[in-house]
């Protein structure tokens, strides 16, 4: 699979990108902590080169939730 | 320096330890915080891998240094190597911190309650065997304390000063611990910079990315420091690294060199050389020029920071760079990767780079306002503690060349007498602890099993009962060399057991290495022992030292690869030195009549 933002996600989680899906969320992945989910967030503006506001952040319930707040960012995810 | 990549190089890391069977950690280290301190394992880790360290990194958990304190093994569990804790006052004392402001009374319920803290790092102190690393609290996040206070002096930078100057007081107190200037780090970076409200509200996480990676190297430069030896001596060149211009054809007064740029760049590089020197780093020069163009500057321009006396070693000749660090290293009795060159020819760097890959290059910075910074940006002198010997080493170098001097006027044998040396052997208290460790850790050629060892081992080693860590002092009528030898005795039954035994390469050849195993021989009868062991194991650059037990006639044991000496055939002191050993605090043991004449009470 060539989803940039799924490898993302399983790498900082920790699981195979395998068991990833735009559905995925904090319910559904038990490593998806806080604590992951500060990572998340560094790994995403590390990235993508771009800043997340509190806003965006606590919209990323879900990996397609992180996808759009991205595309509407203008970053190609 | 900078890791590249610190987060790939930690993930490809930790994946490739999880690989392995067995866990394979020489460094495990723990981080807790008063606030959330996650970000920084990748960073921390990922500069000990680049130190050569197989680093294990485990956070504590969040918000409990007083429990770490109190009982760090059942909040943390068993063996690290190094615990360290960063804290912040507004973690720790929200609402006294607060109340400072409104009423500056109560500042001294906030002092009270800091010293408090300090004290159950005591407890810790004491409790904990390896190296306890803790942060000075930074200025406060809080809004309230805001910087910018129109009008007036902030004040909440009021009670700030008086807290963190209490804080170093009292941790300074403390005996082994270390501080990491956390406020002075933040005071570098920006205060702007280093924070991230967005994740401090989110995740009590205070800071940006970058500002964890600083931390992270700081912390990865102390930790390295108690292990690697740092670099001692600086290799200057003089034209456009020195001064600006070229002295040979510029002229004394056309060198660029004073308080205007470019002149101050240089004047400002050289005054950091001599911080450098202050902290027990030599300096050399290693100059294509005319002697007598360069010592013109030295002695006769009045910008000049350093001065003739400042320099431990000169090579002003026309022959090779590469042939001048061999020389200086070879003056100065130290090995090529201990040496640290700079010069402004990308020639020059290029040519000692390939021909003498042991020794760090540094060039002249293109941008010249880089150039004062050069080398406090490295870690090449990063040192734990600075010893009485670093401060005077220069001087000892001097001594050392009026030595040389007048043994050339007279025979070998002459010259022995004529020294006057003085050999003292003594059980290590604790305010040698910080010079035994830096030899144990440095020396690299006379020493039997390079052993290294943190202050705290070596500690623990001098309060163990079966244990004797021993100094050697050396003085002679040139003046005094210090503590410049080591060695660990170990009773095993009624052997003793030579576990380190090393010194320092200035002060062979004259009779200490034979003063030393004697007073050894003597320590371990003290000891209740009538043999003494020892091993040779073999390094890179200890060869000099392989027959060491051989020319003291220990026996070679095959079976154990040891050497056996009986004490009964122990060497005694020559003749020409005056020798004691100490093993209690107080009077010297007997010793054997050959070296102290014997006085007759009155």
């Amino acid at each position: 699979m060539d989803d940039t933002l799924v490898q993302l996600f399983a790498e900082v989680l920790e699981v195979n990108p395998e068991e990833l899906n735009d559905n995925s969320s904090p319910e559904s992945v038990k490593q998806w902590d806080s604590l992951a989910a500060m990572k998340l967030v560094s790994a995403i503006e590390d990235k993508y080169n771009v800043r997340l506001s509190t806003k965006d952040i606590m919209k990323m319930s879900t990996i397609g939730r992180a996808r759009k707040t991205l595309q509407s960012k203008k970053v190609a995810v | 320096m900078i890791v590249s990549e610190p987060k790939a190089v930690w993930r490809q890391y930790v994946a490739a330890q999880k690989k392995r069977e067995t866990a394979d950690f020489d460094m495990r280290v723990v981080i807790a915080g008063s606030m959330t301190v996650e970000p920084l394992e990748p960073f921390l880790g990922a500069h000990l891998v680049s130190k050569k360290f197989k680093p294990h990194v485990t956070i504590g958990p969040f918000n409990q240094l007083r429990q770490i304190c109190e009982d760090h093994r059942a909040v943390l569990g068993d063996d690290f190597h190094v615990i360290a804790l960063l804290w912040r006052l507004e973690d720790l004392f929200p609402d006294m911190l607060a109340r400072c402001l409104s009423s500056p009374e109560t500042v001294a319920d906030l002092l009270t309650e800091v010293k408090l803290f300090a004290q159950s790092l005591r407890k810790l102190r004491g409790s904990f065997g390896g190296t306890l690393i803790v942060s000075t609290p930074p200025y406060p996040s809080t809004p309230d304390y805001e910087l910018l206070d129109i009008g007036q002096a902030s004040a909440g930078m009021t009670v700030f000063n008086s807290v963190s100057q209490l804080w170093t007081q009292e941790i300074t107190r403390l005996e082994r611990v270390r501080l990491f200037d956390l406020q002075a780090l933040l005071l570098n970076v920006g205060y702007k910079q280093a924070h991230d409200s967005r994740k401090w509200l989110l995740y009590r996480q205070p800071y940006s990315e970058s500002f964890w990676h600083d931390i992270g190297q700081m912390i990865g430069r102390m930790i390295a420091a108690e292990k690697v030896s740092p670099k001692k001596c600086v290799v200057l060149d003089l034209d456009n690294t020195l001064w600006g211009g070229i002295v040979g054809e510029d002229g004394l007064d056309g060198i660029e060199l004073g308080d205007d740029f470019p002149g101050k760049a240089y004047r400002d590089f050289q005054r950091h050389l001599l911080y450098l020197k202050s902290k027990g780093v030599l300096l050399a020069v290693a100059t294509k020029n005319n002697p007598e163009d360069a010592y013109e500057v030295f002695d006769k321009h009045d910008a000049m920071i350093l001065t003739r006396k400042d320099i431990a070693a000169f090579e002003i000749h026309w022959e090779s760079k590469v042939e001048s660090i061999k020389r200086v290293a070879k003056k100065l009795n130290i090995g090529l990767d201990s040496l640290v060159f700079v010069d402004d020819n990308p020639k020059e760097i290029g040519e000692v780079t390939e021909r003498l890959p042991q020794v760090f290059c540094v060039i002249v910075p293109e941008e010249l306002a880089h150039l004062p910074g050069l080398l406090a940006q490295t870690d090449y002198f990063d040192i734990v503690e600075i010893t009485d010997e670093d401060r005077r080493r220069t001087e000892m170098m001097a001594a050392d060349n009026l030595r040389q001097q007048t043994q050339e006027t007279m025979s070998e044998e002459e010259f022995r007498k004529s020294l006057n040396l003085k050999i003292n052997v003594f059980a290590a208290q604790k305010q040698h602890l910080a010079r035994m460790t830096q030899l144990i850790n440095k020396t690299n050629q006379f020493t039997m099993t390079t052993i290294r060892r943190t202050q705290d081992d070596i500690e623990a080693l001098a309060n163990s009962k079966d244990t004797l860590v021993l100094g050697m002092d050396i003085k002679d009528k040139y003046g005094d060399y210090g503590l410049v030898g080591v060695a660990i005795l170990r009773k095993e039954n009624k052997s003793c057991l030579i576990d380190t035994l090393l010194m320092s390469c200035r002060v062979l050849g004259r009779g200490a290495e034979h003063t030393l195993i004697a007073k050894l021989a003597e320590a371990a009868r003290a000891l209740g022992c009538f043999e003494m062991r020892g091993r040779y194991i073999a390094t890179a650059k200890n060869a000099m030292v392989k027959d060491l037990y051989k020319q003291f006639n220990f026996t070679y044991s095959p079976p154990s690869d040891e050497w056996v000496l009986s004490l009964s055939e122990a060497p005694k002191t020559p003749e020409h030195i005056e020798a004691a050993l100490h093993l209690s605090d107080g009077a010297p043991s007997p010793c054997s009549s050959s070296e102290t004449p014997l006085s007759i009470a009155t």
